[in-house]
C-alpha cells in the first residue's frame, strides 16, 4: 500500500503552562517536553489533569497562562488541523458507517479523494476493523468502537497523535489484544505520540517515555525506565505501584511494584530511597520472603544522603510486597 | 346529532368543491404560519445550539427566558405585539397592526421559544465530545453547525414541528394583532371562531377539518 510515513516529527513543549477552572488551578506545568517521534505515556490518577493537558495541546482549551508549542509554534486550531490526530476516550461517531466516519475525518483534513479510500483500507486492516467498515458506526460494541476510533485517528497520519485512554471500556481479552497490537500500530502510523492512561502496565507496554502527572503537576518525566526506577516522591511511587511502607519515625520506604519478574539483568534491583533519614526497618521483616535478599546501606554521614535498598531475587521469582503490618 | 351530521356533509362538500374563500383562508394560514416558523427556525436553531454548547454570561438567564417563553399563552404574546404595533405604540408609525406581517411577528415570538428549547434539548442530547472531535478534525464553524444539526435532525425536526403546530393552531394572537379581517388577515382558526359565532356550523366544520389536515401534513 505504501502510504507516506507521517510527516516531519514534531516535539511538543509546554512553557509556564497554567490552566484554571474558576479559582481552581487544574494544571501548573512550568516546563515539559514530549520527545519528538517517541511514544510518551502521560500517566496519573483520575482527575490529575491528563485529559486537560491533551485538550490544551489540541487547542480545545486555552491556557490561563503560558503556552503549548508544537515544533516551536504556538498551538492554534489551524495548527491542530494540520498536525494533530486525537482519539478521545469515549469514541464518538456521526451517523453513518465506520467507513463514512473515517472518510469524513480525511475529507475535513483535505485528503484528496483518490487517497482517502486507500488510507481507510490501510488503517482499517491494521486495526482489524475491515469487516466493520460498512457497519453503522454507532452500533459497534465497546471493543469495536475503540478500534474504529483508533483507526480514524491513525488514518490521519498526523505528526502528533494523542490517544486518551485507548483501552478504556474494553473487556479483558479485547484489552489484551489491543495492548498487543498498539505498539505496532503506533510504529506504522504515528510519530510523536502521547498516550493517556491511568494504568501503569499500559504505560510500560506502550511507551518509551513517561510523564507522571499528579494533582495537575508533573512529578516525574523522562525515560520509562528512569521514571519507573526512581520515583521522586511517595505519591508518585504509590501511583507507579510501589508499596509504601511507613517507618517507625514517620518516614516511608517505597518498594518497587511487582518487584521484578526476576530475569537475568533485572537483579539486583537497586533503588534509591529519598526522604528517609532513618529507615527503621527490622531486617527480619523481610525474612518471610523465601530466596530474597535485601540489603540496606546507609551512606556515611548519618543519613545525609539517601539510603539505598538493594533487593536480590532468584531468576523467575515474582515478589510482591504488601504495605502495612508490623515492621 | 342530525345537525352535526348535516354540517359534516356540507363541510365535505365545501372542501370537495374547492370553495374559493375556504381555499384562500387555508393558503393564507399556511403562508403566515409557515413564514413565522421559517423565521423562528432561522433564529431559533443557531440560538438553541449556542445555548446548548456555549458557556457565556447570561446563559442560565437566557435558558430561563426560553423555558418561560415556551409556556406563555399565545394571546399574551399577541397582546405584547399589539401594544408595540398599535398606532399609539412605539412602532405604530410602521402601520403593521392588523396586517399579515403583524401576525407573522406575533407567531414568530410564539414559536421561537419552542424552536430554541427543543433544539437546545436535541443538541444537549448529543455526545459532548462531538463538537470537539469536529474541531480537532478541522471543521469550520459553519461546517460544525451543519454536521451537528444533521446529527440532531430528529430533535430539530421536532422543534420545527412543535413551533409550526403551536402557531397554526393558535387563535388569540392572530385575532389580537390581525383583527380577523375578511380577505386580509382571516386565518383558519379565527375563521372558525367567526363562523361558529354566526351559527355557520358547516363552514366552521369545514375549516376545522382543513385545519386538522394542514396540521397533520406538517409531520410528513
Amino acid at each position: 500500500m505504501g502510504a507516506a510515513a507521517p510527516g516531519p516529527v514534531n516535539d511538543i513543549r509546554c512553557e509556564q503552562l497554567r490552566f484554571a477552572r474558576g479559582r481552581q488551578l487544574v494544571l501548573d506545568i512550568p516546563a515539559l517536553r514530549f520527545a519528538q517521534g517517541r511514544v510518551t505515556a502521560l500517566v496519573g490518577p483520575n482527575g490529575s489533569g491528563k485529559s486537560t493537558l491533551l485538550r490544551l495541546i489540541s487547542a480545545l482549551e486555552r491556557p490561563t497562562a503560558g503556552r503549548v508549542l508544537i515544533d516551536g509554534n504556538a498551538v492554534t486550531p489551524k495548527l491542530v488541523r494540520e498536525a494533530v490526530a486525537y482519539a478521545f476516550q469515549a469514541p464518538v461517531f456521526v451517523t453513518g458507517s465506520v467507513a463514512s466516519n473515517l472518510d469524513l475525518a480525511l475529507r475535513l483534513r483535505h485528503v484528496p479523494a483518490a487517497e482517502r479510500e486507500s488510507r481507510i483500507r490501510e488503517a482499517a486492516a491494521a486495526c482489524g476493523i475491515e469487516p466493520l467498515l460498512h457497519r453503522d458506526a454507532r452500533r459497534l460494541s465497546g471493543g469495536e468502537s475503540q478500534r474504529a476510533n483508533l483507526a480514524r485517528a491513525l488514518a490521519l497520519r498526523a505528526p502528533v497523535t494523542l490517544l486518551d485512554e485507548p483501552l478504556a471500556g474494553l473487556d479483558a481479552p479485547g484489552r489484551r489484544q489491543l495492548l498487543h497490537d498498539l505498539p505496532r500500530l503506533l510504529r506504522q502510523f504515528a510519530s510523536t505520540t502521547i498516550v493517556v492512561t491511568h494504568d501503569r502496565d499500559e504505560a510500560l507496554r506502550l511507551a518509551d517515555e513517561m510523564v507522571v502527572l499528579i494533582g495537575g503537576r508533573v512529578r516525574a518525566a523522562g525515560s520509562r525506565a528512569g521514571v519507573f526506577a526512581r520515583p521522586p516522591d511517595a505519591a508518585t511511587a504509590r501511583f507507579l505501584g510501589y508499596t509504601i511502607i511507613p517507618t517507625k519515625d514517620g518516614g516511608v520506604v517505597a518498594i518497587a511494584p511487582r518487584v521484578l519478574r526476576a530475569a537475568p539483568g533485572d537483579v539486583p534491583f537497586v533503588m534509591d530511597v529519598e526522604d528517609v533519614l532513618d529507615l527503621g526497618i527490622r531486617r527480619e521483616a523481610w525474612g518471610t520472603i523465601a530466596g530474597v535478599q535485601v540489603s540496606v546501606s546507609l551512606p556515611p554521614g548519618e543519613g545525609e544522603l539517601p539510603p539505598r535498598i538493594e533487593v536480590s531475587a532468584p531468576t523467575g521469582a515474582v515478589l510482591r510486597f504488601e504495605a502495612g503490618g508490623e515492621l | 346529532m342530525e345537525a352535526i351530521w348535516e354540517g359534516f356533509r356540507e363541510a365535505i362538500r365545501l372542501i370537495a368543491t374547492g370553495d374559493p374563500e375556504l381555499r384562500e383562508i387555508a393558503l393564507r394560514t399556511v403562508v403566515v404560519s409557515g413564514s413565522a416558523t421559517l423565521l423562528a427556525m432561522m433564529v431559533g436553531v443557531p440560538t438553541g445550539y449556542a445555548l446548548a454548547r456555549g458557556r457565556f454570561p447570561g446563559r442560565t438567564l437566557a435558558l430561563g427566558v426560553v423555558n418561560t417563553g415556551m409556556g406563555v399563552p399565545p394571546v399574551v404574546a399577541g397582546l405584547v405585539v399589539w401594544l408595540l404595533l398599535v398606532r399609539s405604540g412605539p412602532f405604530g408609525e410602521m402601520e403593521l397592526i392588523y396586517t399579515k406581517r403583524a401576525m407573522v411577528i406575533a407567531q414568530f415570538l410564539i414559536s421561537l421559544p419552542l424552536v430554541v428549547g427543543f433544539t437546545t434539548a436535541a443538541v444537549q442530547a448529543l455526545p459532548r465530545e462531538l463538537p470537539d472531535l469536529l474541531a480537532v478534525l478541522g471543521a469550520g464553524r459553519l461546517r460544525t453547525l451543519w454536521l451537528i444539526a444533521r446529527e440532531a435532525q430528529i430533535g430539530i425536526l421536532a422543534a420545527v414541528i412543535a413551533g409550526f403546530g403551536s402557531v397554526i393552531s393558535e387563535v388569540g394572537a392572530s385575532m389580537t394583532v390581525g383583527g380577523n379581517l375578511r380577505g386580509e388577515t382571516r386565518v383558519l382558526t379565527t375563521a372558525i371562531v367567526t363562523e361558529t359565532s354566526r351559527g355557520q356550523n358547516a363552514n366552521a366544520m369545514a375549516l376545522g377539518l382543513l385545519l386538522t389536515w394542514v396540521q397533520q401534513r406538517r409531520v410528513r
